[in-house]
C-alpha cells in the first residue's frame, strides 16, 4: 500500500516535470491552430489527475492464487536479473553476440535454478544455435565482437 | 456477391505454396511460443516483426505469418492450460476450469482436440461474420473525417476502462501513459523535438518493438524468477487423441452460441478474448443448470470458452482492418507491423489493397484448419516442450528478445531502453496495472493526435467540430456509457455489500 502511494506520487512528480518541459514546446512558425504541446499536455494533465486520485486512495491489490509473496530473497534475485540484463546490453556489441550470450546465459541459468555444468553447456549451445539461426538463415545481422577474427 | 469474388481472390493469394508454407511455419512457431510460459501472442508477434522484415517477406506474406502466429499462440496457450492447469494468459483461465479435470480423467487428448475443434468453429463463425460485415463497415467508415476518427479512438480507450472490471482507474492511467509515450520524438507537423533530452536515439520516438518486448518479455522473465521453486508436472496425454462424432455433436449448439457471442465481443474495442471466454463460460454454466458437470470436466465447459476465444481473436481483426483502430493488445502489435510496411489499415485498405485484406482473411481460415490437423500428430512433441526447465527457457527468452530489439536499429541503446521499460513494466504488473491498454495507447497515440490536429485545422480551431456531426454525437454517447459502466458497477457492488451486512 505504502509502496503504491510512493510509486504513484513519484509518477505524479514525473508527470509535472514533463508538463513543465512540454510548456516550452512551440512551433517556430505555425500554420495550424493546435501546436505540438497541446496533446502531450492534455495527456499529462489527465494522467496527473488520475494519479493524484490513486495517491490519495490507493486501490487494494488482490494476490492471485498461488502467487508467492515477494520476499527479500526474490527481490535480490530480481535485482540480480536486472543487473545481468544491463550487463548483457553493455557487452552485446563489444564482446559480440556469441560470447556475451554465453556468459550471460550461463549466469542466468544459475539464477533460475540450474547447476553450473548444465547451465554452461546449455548457454553455449543456445548462443551458437541462435547465432546460426538468426544471422545465417534469417538475415538478422548480429555483432561478432571478439570473434571477429574467425571470419565466419 | 462482390464479397465472394474477393474472398476467392483472397484464397488465391493464401493458397500459393509460398504463403501456405508461411502459414504452416507461423502456426508451428506460434504454438511453441504460446506453449512456453512467459511468452504469449503479443511477444510472439512482436518478435517476428523484425525477422519478417529482415527476410524481406512481401507485405501479404508477412501479415499471413503474423496472423498464423497469433492463432498458433492462442492454441499453444490452451495446451498448458489443459495439461498443466497453468493458463498461459488471462483469456485461457476459463479453459483450465474444465480442461484440466478432463485431462486428469485420462481424456487429455480428447480435451485438446475438442478444444481445437471448438476454437476452429468459433473462428469459422467469426470469419463468416467478418466476410459479411467488414466490407459494410469499411464502406461506412469512408465517410469518417478526422473528427470522427478522433472520437472513435477516444471511445476505444474509454471502452478499455469500461470493460476492465475492477480497476478502471489503473486502466486509464496505463492507457494515458501509452498515449503520452507516443508523443516522444520529433513532431511531424512542426519539427519540434519533444521529450528527447537531445538524444538522437529517441529522435524518431520509442520503437514499438522495444516497448512491447520490454513490457511483456522482460517483465515476464522477472515474474518467472519468483516461481523457480515450484514445479508442475504435466498430465501425460495418452489414449484416444481425437474426439468422436458423438462428443462433437453434444457440444455443437454450445459452439454456435458461444461463437456468435465471441464474435460480437471481439469486435467491441477493449473487450476481447478474456471477457468473451468468461461470459461464454458463465452463460453456458447457467444454461446447463443443475444437470451440468461444470468445473469437474464437462465438455461444454471446455468448448464454451474455447469457441469464444477463437471467435473473439478473429473478431478483433474487424475493427483493426476496417477502421485502423485495434481492439486488443495483439491487434495493436499487428497495426504496428503494418505501419512498418507503410500500410495504413483503415477503410481505404479494402479498396486499395484487397489482396492483403482478403488474403489475410483467407489465411485465417487456412491457419485454423492447420491447427486442427497439427494437433493429432504433434501433441506428444508439444507436451515434451512443456517439460523444458526454466534455466534453459529463460536464457533463450532473454537472448531472443534481445535479438529482436537489436534487429530494429542495431544499437545497444535500444537494449538498455528495453531493460528499463521492462523494470517499469514489472513494477506496474506488481501493482496490478494492466499492460495492454498501455500498448494500445502507444499505438493509437500518434493517430489520435494527428486526427485531432487535422480536425481542428479544418475548423480553424473551433472545438465544435468534435461533436458536430451525428456520428461523433453517437460515439460521444457511447463514451459516456462506457465511463458510467465502472461507476455503476462499483455502486451496485456497494449496494450488495450493504444488503449483505443488513441481512447478517
Amino acid at each position: 500500500m505504502l509502496f503504491q502511494r510512493l510509486f504513484s506520487a513519484g509518477w505524479l512528480v514525473a508527470c509535472l516535470v514533463f508538463a513543465y518541459l512540454a510548456w516550452s514546446y512551440q512551433a517556430a512558425f505555425s500554420y495550424e491552430p493546435v501546436g505540438p504541446r497541446a496533446f502531450p499536455l492534455l495527456m499529462l494533465g489527465l494522467m496527473a489527475a488520475a494519479l493524484l486520485w490513486l495517491t490519495l486512495r490507493p486501490t487494494h491489490i488482490e494476490h492471485k492464487e498461488g502467487e508467492p509473496v515477494l520476499d527479500r530473497e526474490s527481490l535480490r534475485k530480481v535485482m540480480a536479473c536486472v543487473v545481468l540484463m544491463l550487463v548483457y546490453a553493455g557487452l552485446f556489441e563489444p564482446l559480440g553476440f556469441i560470447v556475451s550470450s554465453t556468459v550471460v546465459g550461463m549466469l542466468m541459468g544459475r539464477l533460475y535454478g540450474g547447476r553450473w555444468k548444465p547451465s554452461a553447456i546449455a548457454a553455449v549451445l543456445i548462443s551458437i544455435g541462435l547465432y546460426v539461426l538468426f544471422d545465417r538463415t534469417l538475415d538478422v545481422p548480429l555483432p561478432l565482437g571478439v570473434l571477429d577474427f574467425l571470419e565466419l | 456477391m462482390d464479397t465472394l469474388g474477393y474472398l476467392g481472390q483472397g484464397f488465391g493469394v493464401a493458397l500459393t505454396p509460398y504463403n501456405l508454407i508461411t502459414a504452416l511455419i507461423g502456426t508451428l512457431i506460434g504454438t511453441v511460443v504460446g506453449l512456453l510460459p512467459g511468452l504469449g501472442p503479443i511477444n510472439g508477434v512482436a518478435l517476428l516483426i523484425p525477422v519478417a522484415f529482415a527476410l524481406g517477406l512481401p507485405p501479404e506474406s508477412a501479415l499471413i505469418l503474423l496472423a498464423a502466429v497469433y492463432l498458433g499462440c492462442e492454441y499453444g496457450g490452451r495446451i498448458s492450460s489443459i495439461l498443466l492447469n497453468i493458463p498461459g494468459e488471462a483469456s485461457t483461465v476459463m479453459t483450465t476450469l474444465d480442461g484440466y479435470p478432463m485431462a486428469r480423467q485420462g481424456m487429455a487428448g480428447v480435451a485438446l482436440s475438442l478444444s481445437a475443434w471448438s476454437s476452429f468453429i468459433g473462428a469459422f463463425i467469426a470469419i463468416c461474420g467478418m466476410v459479411l460485415f467488414a466490407p459494410l463497415l469499411a464502406k461506412w467508415a469512408i465517410a469518417f473525417g478526422p473528427a470522427e476518427y478522433f472520437v472513435l479512438m477516444v471511445f476505444a480507450i474509454v471502452a478499455l476502462g469500461g470493460m476492465a472490471g475492477d480497476r478502471p482507474m489503473k486502466t486509464f492511467i496505463a492507457a494515458l501513459l501509452g498515449l503520452f509515450l507516443s508523443t516522444i520524438g520529433i513532431d511531424a507537423n512542426s519539427g519540434v523535438y519533444r521529450f528527447t533530452f537531445d538524444s538522437i536515439h529517441v529522435a524518431d520516438g520509442i520503437q514499438f518493438v522495444v516497448l512491447v518486448l520490454g513490457l511483456f518479455s522482460v517483465s515476464e522473465m522477472l515474474l518467472l524468477l519468483e516461481k523457480t521453486h515450484h514445479g508442475h508436472v504435466a498430465v501425460k496425454a495418452t489414449g484416444r487423441m481425437l474426439f468422436n462424432v458423438k462428443e462433437a455433436a453434444s457440444v455443437f449448439v454450445v459452439n454456435l452460441r458461444c461463437g456468435l457471442m465471441g464474435f460480437v465481443l471481439g469486435v467491441l474495442p477493449g473487450a476481447g478474448a478474456t471477457l468473451a471466454s468468461a461470459v461464454a463460460y458463465m452463460t453456458e454454466k447457467k444454461i446447463a443448470g443443475e444437470k451440468g458437470n461444470f468445473g469437474k470436466g464437462d465438455m461444454r465447459g471446455l468448448a464454451a470458452p474455447e469457441t469464444a476465444i477463437g471467435a473473439a481473436a478473429c473478431g478483433a481483426m474487424v475493427p483493426m482492418l476496417t477502421l485502423g483502430v485495434p481492439g486488443s493488445g495483439t491487434t495493436a502489435v499487428m497495426i504496428g507491423a503494418l505501419t512498418l510496411y507503410n500500410i495504413t489499415p483503415g477503410p481505404m485498405l479494402f479498396q486499395e489493397q484487397p489482396d492483403i485484406v482478403w488474403g489475410l482473411i483467407a489465411s485465417l481460415f487456412i491457419a485454423n484448419f492447420m491447427l486442427v490437423i497439427l494437433n493429432i500428430p504433434m501433441i506428444r512433441l508439444f507436451t515434451r516442450i512443456l517439460n523444458v526447465p526454466n534455466w534453459v527457457l529463460v536464457p533463450v527468452i532473454a537472448i531472443i528478445t534481445s535479438i529482436g530489439v537489436y534487429a530494429v536499429h542495431a544499437t545497444t541503446f535500444d537494449l538498455f531502453l528495453m531493460v528499463i521499460i521492462g523494470i517499469f513494466g514489472y513494477i506496474l504488473r506488481k501493482l496490478d496495472f494492466p499492460l495492454s491498454p498501455l500498448l494500445l495507447g502507444f499505438i493509437l497515440g500518434g493517430l489520435m493526435e494527428q486526427n485531432l490536429r487535422r480536425a481542428l485545422s479544418i475548423s480553424n480551431g473551433e472545438l465544435g467540430i468534435l461533436w458536430g456531426s451525428p456520428i461523433t454525437m453517437g460515439v460521444w454517447v457511447l463514451v459516456v456509457v462506457m465511463l458510467a459502466l465502472p461507476i455503476v458497477r462499483i455502486w451496485r457492488r456497494r449496494a450488495k455489500q450493504r444488503r449483505e451486512v443488513a441481512n447478517a
